[in-house]
């Protein structure tokens, strides 16, 4: 960078390695870093999220799936949805494009340590909890029982789906799916919205810790039924979306209340939104 | 201290073009006063609040950030050694609030080379400019503080020249300046503040909002009824000196090749915090008001406040010129009206 201090909005270069469709319209991308070095020097962890930088089109804040455990590749899943993530779409094997970060403050691992950890997941909202989940399940002496809540709008719509068998196998996750609806009678789970889980395992509320990602009807009803069980706020995560259009606290688009999503979040604790009308 | 004779403060402006951009308050061929390239023919010494506050010149309406060939990216900070003759009091404190905002935690160089390479000169203001002036509330005039290099006091025939830093001094080596007892410029001085500081009345309105909003203590209905008149103009977003939202943008010339640039953005519109699916955090015109208002009266940062009252600089110009009628002092007005 010359003699002056550097750039906040520096980009660097990444070339896709493989894509990996998910459901319609969301795909998995797994990325390397053009300038030959590992992901382990990015320095990302569970939660945090990256600009994609498509020039012509511009910026969008895209969450971290892969946690920093599995550094090989980076992953990102992405839903189909504005022009950058279109152009993504519209790209193959090898093709590059740009990206900043990581940014954000990502999931309190050292104060989730000591808990059990409670993760549910509404939609595409699986995407970032699951560098969470991985993290966990790469490092399973750290932490205590896993459980994961997910649910989909149908069954059609099951991100990460083989992933996600695979867990039927494991002893050290318990997993409970759901979906809102399921009009062919294919679903073998439960049917309902996703707080309807909660009534079917037994939770100890004061060793959990909730973590939660989601489309943001979910928060307000999962909310009322972690704190009707008995969690304390103080173990109430949440990952919030907004339009993180800078990543570095600047443009100012993100902000809740005197919060910048992208630079205080997007995980907060629930003690530190609570007040904050327009957080949820 | 030094002085200056009124009539020479042209000369000295001259001179400083020699080795800075020198901006100053000029007159337009149409009567327009505003803030440009000092020349000798269009400079003045006679006018108001400025329409516009300093900040484009650190942060530009529009701003190339990078220029983009072969799908490289190329960054392009452009920065000149500025003097800024003749700001207001609130228009200093506005860029240092901005300063602070733009530097702290993540420096945003663009806006910190330019911020470095210019120099401060602040007109202290006798009284209010106009019936909007609410310094004195906002602890931002009339009289600077802080942050300035140069703060010129008007004694009618002469300037009296308050250095605030070693920059300041610089820039006074040389010029039509003469030497002033530095006890005698200190009790005309403070007798020029006393009086400013009771020519501009204090709105009480403006603290009161302050505590009623940090209580949750406000008729919601109220952001309902100015949502129902804002025109959605974003004019009150770039009027204000402390407000540095922006959005960035492409322009692809060729593929491949273009610029990537920056403009000014303001939260009062609806595309400001929609996300690409679709959903709107803040959906509706009032909760964007209240964003406004709120992020300058109650989520202000306490760093960047710099030694003033809040977010808002109190230079009154959101309630100049929104055309429905919903400045600053409007809202504090109607926060505590009932």
């Amino acid at each position: 960078m010359g003699d002056h201090p550097s750039n906040i909005y520096e980009l660097r270069p990444v070339s896709i390695i493989r894509t990996l469709p998910q459901i319609k319209d969301h795909m998995l991308f797994q990325l390397k870093l053009e300038d030959g070095t590992t992901w382990d020097s990015f320095g990302h962890q569970p939660g945090q999220f990256i600009e994609v930088s498509i020039f012509g089109k511009g910026e969008a804040p895209i969450s971290i799936s892969s946690p920093p455990t599995r550094c090989d590749t980076l992953e990102i899943c992405v839903r189909r949805t504005g022009r950058v993530t279109n152009a993504l779409f519209d790209m193959g094997r090898g093709s590059t494009f740009h990206i900043r970060g990581p940014y954000g403050r990502g999931f309190p691992i050292e104060n989730l340590k000591r808990y059990k950890l409670l993760l549910i997941a509404g939609g595409l909202g699986l995407a970032p909890l699951r560098s969470l989940l991985l993290y966990a399940l790469d490092r399973k002496d750290d932490f205590e029982d896993i459980i994961l809540m997910y649910g989909t709008n149908n069954p059609d719509n099951v991100l990460f789906k083989y992933e996600l068998l695979s867990f039927f196998d494991r002893d050290d996750i318990k997993y409970l799916y759901s979906v809102d609806r399921d009009e062919e009678g294919i679903w073998k789970q439960y049917v309902g919205v996703v707080t309807g889980l909660f009534d079917r395992t037994t939770l100890s509320s004061d060793d959990t810790c909730a973590v939660m990602c989601g489309p943001p009807i979910m928060y307000r009803f999962v909310l009322q039924k972690l704190i009707h069980l008995g969690f304390s706020k103080e173990h109430i995560y949440m990952s919030l979306e907004r339009m993180m259009k800078c990543g570095v606290g600047k443009c100012g688009h993100c902000a809740i209340g005197d919060r910048y999503c992208c630079m205080d979040g997007p995980v907060f604790p629930y003690t530190e939104i609570e007040n904050i009308k327009e957080a949820i | 201290m030094k002085t200056i004779a009124k009539k020479d403060v042209k000369a000295l402006l001259s001179l400083w073009t020699k080795e800075y951009h020198v901006l100053a308050p000029c007159r337009t061929a149409r009567g327009d006063f505003i803030f440009a390239d000092f020349s000798e023919e269009s400079f003045t010494l006679d006018y108001k609040k400025p329409p516009l506050p300093p900040k484009s010149v650190f942060l530009p309406h529009t701003e190339v950030i990078f220029t983009v060939e072969n799908g490289q990216f190329k960054e392009t900070v452009t920065a000149h050694n500025v003097v800024l003759f003749g700001i207001r009091s609130c228009d200093m404190m506005g860029i240092l609030q901005c300063t602070s905002f733009m530097t702290r935690d993540r420096n945003d160089i663009y806006y910190s080379t330019k911020n470095a390479m210019a120099r401060t000169v602040v007109m202290a203001c006798p009284g209010p400019q106009n019936e909007t002036c609410f310094c004195t509330t906002t602890f931002s005039g009339p009289v600077a503080h802080k942050g300035f290099d140069l703060l010129f006091y008007d004694m009618g025939e002469s300037f009296i020249i308050q250095t605030g830093s070693k920059r300041g001094e610089d820039i006074l080596m040389s010029g039509p300046l003469s030497d002033i007892d530095n006890a005698v410029a200190r009790r005309k001085i403070e007798a020029f503040t006393k009086q400013a500081v009771e020519n501009i009345p204090v709105v009480d309105e403006i603290t009161e909002a302050m505590t009623r909003l940090e209580s949750g203590n406000v008729d919601e209905k109220i952001w309902e009824h100015f949502g129902q008149k804002c025109i959605v103009c974003g004019g009150c977003a770039f009027v204000c000196p402390t407000c540095t939202c922006f959005n960035v943008y492409d322009h692809e010339s060729s593929p491949g090749h273009g610029i990537r640039a920056r403009a000014w953005d303001a939260c009062l519109y609806g595309g400001f915090t929609r996300e690409a699916s679709g959903h709107n955090p803040r959906a509706t015109q009032a909760s964007r008001l209240q964003r406004r208002h709120e992020h300058k009266l109650l989520y202000y940062n306490d760093t960047d406040v710099q030694g003033g009252l809040c977010g808002c600089v109190g230079c009154g110009r959101c309630s100049d010129y929104c055309p429905v009628r919903i400045g600053t002092l409007e809202v504090a007005k109607a926060l505590v009206s009932n």
